[in-house]
């Protein structure tokens, strides 16, 4: 049986679909009958869309930059 | 062409529309720094995706669509970079800094390998939520910040720009394994962070 340490380790493998299904089930069971397991599973998702969601740089100079490639563009053809 | 959503776009950039690339730089330039970041470093990245954008409006015309307009721009941006490196490839740092709330470590486990300090439930539980405190968000800027150049592009690219593990590692030219591990370490500040925060209200 998976241990908790072992379970963490695990975690990201197991969020990118890396484990063998044999490893995905031991996974399973574990989180199944592990409460503090589950919430840290839970935790690691809400951290991934945290970052997914975290604001953006803005991106300096776009508007030269843009008109800069589509002038380049246009001379080429 | 086998992305539909790419021709219209494609058809605007070759016709020379100057929104269009606005559009394409808006919503790939992030990506292309961050594999810059990873192969060159942050002193020259940015002269690389400059670089690169040049490559990308010189091949335009021959981009024939049997990959994604995005692959096609990492892989421009990828091969840039590595030129720029003339084969003077850092050694891949898989040991890594320590981030400013550490991270899962061994001592939050029993010798059993029992949760000796289980995380606590957070009082948000949703992105949106947790995003609204200014301060957290740039607490967690400060943990991105403390990642390794290679670290925080393969954080990036997975997390931010969705890239799957296989092409991070073409573009990258770096393990499966490696990136595997450069990914979890990653995470698990930023997890740490994101649970020093909830526990503490501080940076």
């Amino acid at each position: 049986m998976l241990s908790c340490k072992e379970l963490v380790a695990h975690s990201s493998d197991f969020l990118d679909g890396q484990l063998s299904l044999r490893q995905r089930l031991a996974v399973r069971a574990h989180l199944a009958m592990c409460l503090r397991c589950r919430r840290f599973i839970r935790q690691m998702r809400l951290s991934q869309a945290v970052l997914r969601q975290l604001p953006r740089e803005p991106i300096a100079e776009l508007d030269a930059l843009a008109a800069k490639l589509a002038e380049l563009r246009r001379r080429q053809r | 062409m086998d992305y539909p959503s790419d021709s219209a776009l494609l058809a605007r950039l070759l016709a020379g529309e100057e929104k269009a690339f606005r559009e394409l730089v808006a919503t790939y330039q992030g990506a292309m720094r961050a594999v810059a970041f990873a192969i060159v470093g942050s002193r020259n990245a940015d002269e690389v995706v400059q670089d690169a954008w040049l490559a990308v409006v010189r091949n335009l015309e021959g981009f024939q669509g049997r990959s994604s307009l995005k692959t096609w721009l990492l892989t421009i941006t990828a091969n840039t970079a590595k030129t720029r490196l003339k084969h003077n490839r850092r050694e891949v740092l898989l040991d890594d800094l320590p981030g400013p709330h550490g991270t899962i470590g061994d001592e939050r486990f029993a010798a059993d390998g029992h949760w000796l300090l289980a995380p606590h439930a957070w009082h948000q539980d949703s992105p949106e939520a947790l995003l609204t405190e200014a301060e957290l968000r740039e607490c967690l800027e400060k943990t991105l910040g403390s990642l390794s150049e290679l670290q925080g592009a393969v954080l990036q690219l997975r997390e931010r720009e969705g890239l799957e593990l296989d092409e991070i590692c073409n573009l990258l030219q770096v393990s499966l394994s490696n990136v595997r591990v450069l990914l979890h370490r990653a995470r698990l500040k930023v997890f740490a962070t994101l649970e020093h925060f909830e526990e503490t209200g501080q940076c």
